[in-house]
């Protein structure tokens, strides 16, 4: 039963070692990563009703060692519901991988590395070891530049280069933590450690670790001030890689905020918080107006990801159990909403003439997709907040908890702040959708498919309409959450 | 012999931030790598490391802690990997754009 945490991360793992071994047949290797995607997202689907039907978390200690020595895997609510988002996401930029008409997506390392980064993304958010995080975070980054670096864009490795290189920043800040911790308390399972910097944190080197620790996971979530590499990023990975970068990926750095203010820096956890209400809210401005002046359909819509990560972490910062729940009902809804607009947008790239989704290329195309028009109107109807879409139940959630609080200085800013969304959402549909054609521009006949997309929106919408489930599920995540010795007491037993 | 250790680590550093600010290439890899290394020898000072007797060893007294060579160990693999994804990156690059200048590679900025 406990091996249920191994098989989300063990299942895409495995099956992207196949995939490389049947490299030779494209359509066979396209059949069993899909099938391998499709069981490790059911796999994690059946470990969240696990942990949710019986309110106790999982916890498997790989190899039987116990708790503070090996290394544990632990599927607490929060991280199954982190695994069930990624892995839908994941399953949703694999299925537009395959109807997808770049040439890197018929290369023979395709799949196996987007396998990968589905096993590594997973792991991530599953492991009960701070070491352990850092050897899956490297292979996330390894695979998400390998999948960038071959994209059919000529400034793909560019990108890639410089992804990676700021990731591997944020990795030395990661071991450096490790380090730090180390030293002060001999063990870096998370569980143990939070019980230990609970009971002291006099040791010098705790302030440090919690610094570096947050410039990881701000560099890993692209959050304001480490956001250099993502919207370079964006505008030159392949649409279903980045896709999934720009949606769950990020989501990666608020799981750890969220593992920091209520795990294991719980007695420095308002210094965390009130730096993350600035950084949210330089956010959100910065990430709205960046996207409002962009060129590129693609990366205003990564400038609106560094907006929407902005609100996110305003809902983290303010820390009342409705803002808690409020920010993971924004985080679900944001990472189906973020990867069915890049697919969009992609795939209107996909049918200019020279394959790139800048404005001036893709102005008036959407006269031939009246589908993808509908989708992306309803998407940016959701990142906008506006009511029949899931972005709206969040929004709503996430401002209510602010008057809650009475944290109006933060909220006025982040509400002025989302009135930008609609600025740039609308003014991208207007470009692409209202805009005639230009004399002599011939779009392409064929291009990517919309399934994916359509599948994702249609997610959202019915979230939108009937959010209580998700609802009902963040609030079970969010009290689970702020009694950390539970979490404890689970890893470590007795 | 901390003292030394300690001064060696902040060489290591000094040296991979000095490097890693130059405008080439090439040099800001290498102070990446030499960062890493700095960061390796942390990890072994952060296990109480004295060198006096190796962790396996039978004898009471000034035994290292096992533990952080074993967290060397993988991140000396991972870093391996890294450079290795770097360094072919760099090489694309370096065809592709005929400059080790960083300034000169600035295709998505506009």
């Amino acid at each position: 039963m406990n091996a249920l945490v191994l098989l989300p991360i063990v299942i895409p793992l495995t099956a992207s070692a196949v995939a490389v071994l049947i490299r030779a047949h494209h359509r066979l290797q396209a059949a069993w990563a899909f099938g391998a995607m499709l069981s490790s997202f059911i796999c994690s689907g059946a470990l969240l009703w696990a942990v949710w039907s019986s309110g106790a978390p999982l916890v498997y200690q790989v190899g039987n060692w116990a708790a503070p020595f090996g290394i544990s895997l632990v599927g607490d609510p929060l991280s199954a519901l982190m695994a069930v988002m990624c892995q839908l996401v994941l399953t949703g930029g694999f299925l537009y991988a395959l109807g997808c008409r770049d040439q890197c997506a018929q290369y023979p390392a395709f799949y196996p590395l987007f396998l990968m980064l589905a096993g590594s993304l997973t792991g991530a958010m599953l492991t009960g070891d701070l070491f352990n995080l850092f050897v899956f975070a490297e292979l996330l980054v390894f695979s998400g530049a390998a999948l960038t670096a071959i994209s059919d864009d000529k400034f793909g490795t560019e990108a890639a280069y410089k992804y990676f290189y700021i990731s591997f920043i944020a990795s030395i800040a990661l071991l450096l933590t490790c380090g730090s911790l180390y030293a002060s308390y001999g063990t870096l399972n998370i569980a143990d450690l939070a019980r230990r910097i609970a009971a002291d944190p006099s040791p010098p080197l705790v302030l440090p670790a919690m610094a570096l620790l947050m410039v990881f996971f701000m560099v890993k979530g692209a959050v304001v001030p480490f956001h250099f590499w993502q919207p370079d990023f964006h505008t030159a990975a392949p649409t279903p890689v980045h896709a999934v970068l720009s949606s769950v990926v990020v989501k990666l750095g608020i799981y750890g905020f969220l593992r920091m203010t209520t795990l294991l820096f719980t007695e420095q956890a308002e210094v965390i918080r009130s730096v993350l209400v600035v950084v949210g809210a330089i956010g959100a401005w910065f990430g709205g107006l960046g996207a409002v002046g962009t060129y590129d359909a693609k990366r205003m819509l990564a400038y609106s990801t560094l907006g929407q990560l902005g609100f996110i972490l305003v809902g983290i910062g303010w820390g009342t159990p409705l803002a808690l729940s409020a920010a993971l009902v924004y985080a679900f809804n944001h990472s189906l909403l973020k990867a069915a607009m890049l697919m969009l947008a992609g795939s209107v790239a996909s049918y200019a003439p020279v394959k790139t989704a800048a404005f001036t290329a893709i102005t008036g195309l959407g006269k031939k997709l009246p589908l993808a028009g509908v989708l992306f109107m309803l998407g940016g109807m959701g990142l906008a907040g506006i009511p029949p879409l899931n972005g709206f139940v969040a929004k709503f959630m996430l401002f209510s908890s602010g008057l809650d609080a009475r944290a109006y200085p933060s909220l006025a800013a982040i509400g002025l702040a989302g009135i930008v969304t609609v600025v740039y959402v609308f003014r991208a549909f207007q470009r692409i959708w209202w805009a005639p054609l230009p004399e002599g521009v011939k779009p392409k006949p064929y291009g990517d498919r919309l399934l994916a997309p359509a599948f994702l929106i249609a997610l959202s919408v019915i979230l939108g309409v009937w959010a209580e489930p998700l609802i009902a599920l963040s609030q079970t995540v969010v009290a689970w959450m702020t009694s950390p010795e539970q979490y404890v007491r689970a890893v470590l037993g007795g | 012999m901390e003292v030394l250790l300690a001064l060696t680590i902040s060489l290591l550093f000094a040296t991979g931030i000095f490097q890693m600010l130059r405008r080439n290439l090439i040099r800001s890899v290498i102070g990446l790598s030499i960062i890493s290394n700095a960061i390796n020898l942390f990890l072994l000072a952060s296990g109480a490391y004295q060198g006096e007797a190796a962790a396996y060893a039978n004898a009471a007294g000034q035994r290292s802690d096992a533990l952080p060579q074993a967290l060397i160990l993988t991140a000396i693999v991972i870093s391996m990997g890294g450079f290795a994804v770097v360094l072919s990156m760099l090489y694309v690059l370096s065809v592709r754009y005929k400059t080790s200048d960083s300034d000169e590679v600035k295709g998505l900025t506009h």
